[in-house]
């Protein structure tokens, strides 16, 4: 009688005449039967968890120059220096801080097993992404052409590194972004094997959640 | 050997007895205790050492909401499902 598993259950057993118990040297009983539990989080989610520290502390040692010359300044900007755009940055931190929630929301269908509906929270995700990158962009030509470049002064120099980055790192979460996104039409993501998901989630809460600091050093402080 | 370590002794000691008697202690110590560069300094000091307290304290943090979550949901789909029969051991199978 051929079985695929070596396992079964007792009340369901038909052969039940040739049972035996393993012999594990010592003639101990067999452990009590286990339930196999899935892990807790995977572990690319607590790899990219790890990582995430480390850009953290990347971005700290940034902020960490950036007081250095902030605190040591008398004047702030520097004489003949622009100023930076508040209002405009303002609202872009508004649209890249709802860009998390709907994020968070495309995850969150997801797990609910409404993939179509957690594709539009993506598609609406990266479109804000993709917004919040273009008004920086619009922003960096205007400063450029009022004279902040990486060269004009410590102030522009610190400016460009430090927004540049953190543009560089929303850029590739975009770019993450897009392949899940087209993994997500494609069906690739159930709820219950939504890792791909959940750490392109991670990696976007990080980003947006670092630019309202990099906002209030840079830009306000 | 013992020599040769009596000359290095001497050298170092001699080397440092020549040096200058005031010298500054790290790159950064430009300026008095009242400049605004030892602030801006100070600034970034503490910051810097705070971040990893808080970095450290983000990912304990957020291991230790994802264990309960887990927890939580595990207790919830055992309670969903029927228990499972005591297992059987076949010596015919397993010893394929």
């Amino acid at each position: 009688m051929a079985q695929s598993s070596t396992a079964r259950k007792i009340d369901q057993a038909p052969i039940l005449k040739e049972v035996k118990r393993p012999a594990f040297g010592g003639g101990e009983p067999p452990a009590p039967p286990v339930r196999s539990n899935p892990p807790i989080a995977s572990n690319a989610w607590l790899a990219v968890f790890i990582f995430l520290g480390a850009e953290a502390m990347f971005f700290a040692g940034l902020i960490g120059a950036f007081l250095v010359f902030r605190v040591g300044s008398v004047i702030w900007p520097p004489p003949f220096q622009p100023r930076l755009p508040l209002g405009v940055t303002g609202f872009n931190t508004v649209l890249l801080l709802a860009s998390a929630v709907t994020m968070r929301l495309a995850l969150a269908r997801t797990r609910a097993g409404d993939g179509a509906k957690a594709v539009r929270f993506l598609m609406l995700t990266a479109s804000m992404g993709a917004t919040f990158l273009l008004i920086q962009g619009y922003e960096w030509i205007e400063l450029i052409h009022f004279g902040l470049t990486v060269s004009s002064s410590v102030y522009g120099g610190l400016f460009y590194t430090i927004i540049g980055f953190h543009a560089l790192h929303v850029f590739g979460a975009l770019v993450w972004l897009g392949i899940v996104y087209a993994k997500a039409r494609r069906g690739r993501y159930s709820r219950r094997d939504c890792v791909g998901l959940q750490i392109c989630a991670l990696y976007w809460v990080f980003v947006v959640a670092l630019w309202p600091v990099l906002y209030g050093f840079v830009y306000v402080y | 050997m013992l020599k040769r370590l009596y000359l290095a002794t001497f050298s170092v000691s001699a080397a440092l007895l020549a040096a200058p008697l005031s010298a500054m202690a790290c790159t950064v110590c430009a300026g008095g205790a009242s400049d605004a560069t030892i602030e801006g300094y100070n600034a970034s000091v503490l910051f810097l050492m705070a971040t990893p307290y808080l970095v450290m304290g983000s990912i304990a943090g957020g291991i230790f909401f994802t264990y309960r979550r887990a927890l939580k949901k595990r207790a919830q789909a055992e309670a969903a499902e029927e228990p499972i029969g005591e297992l059987a051991w076949n010596q015919e199978e397993s010893a394929r």
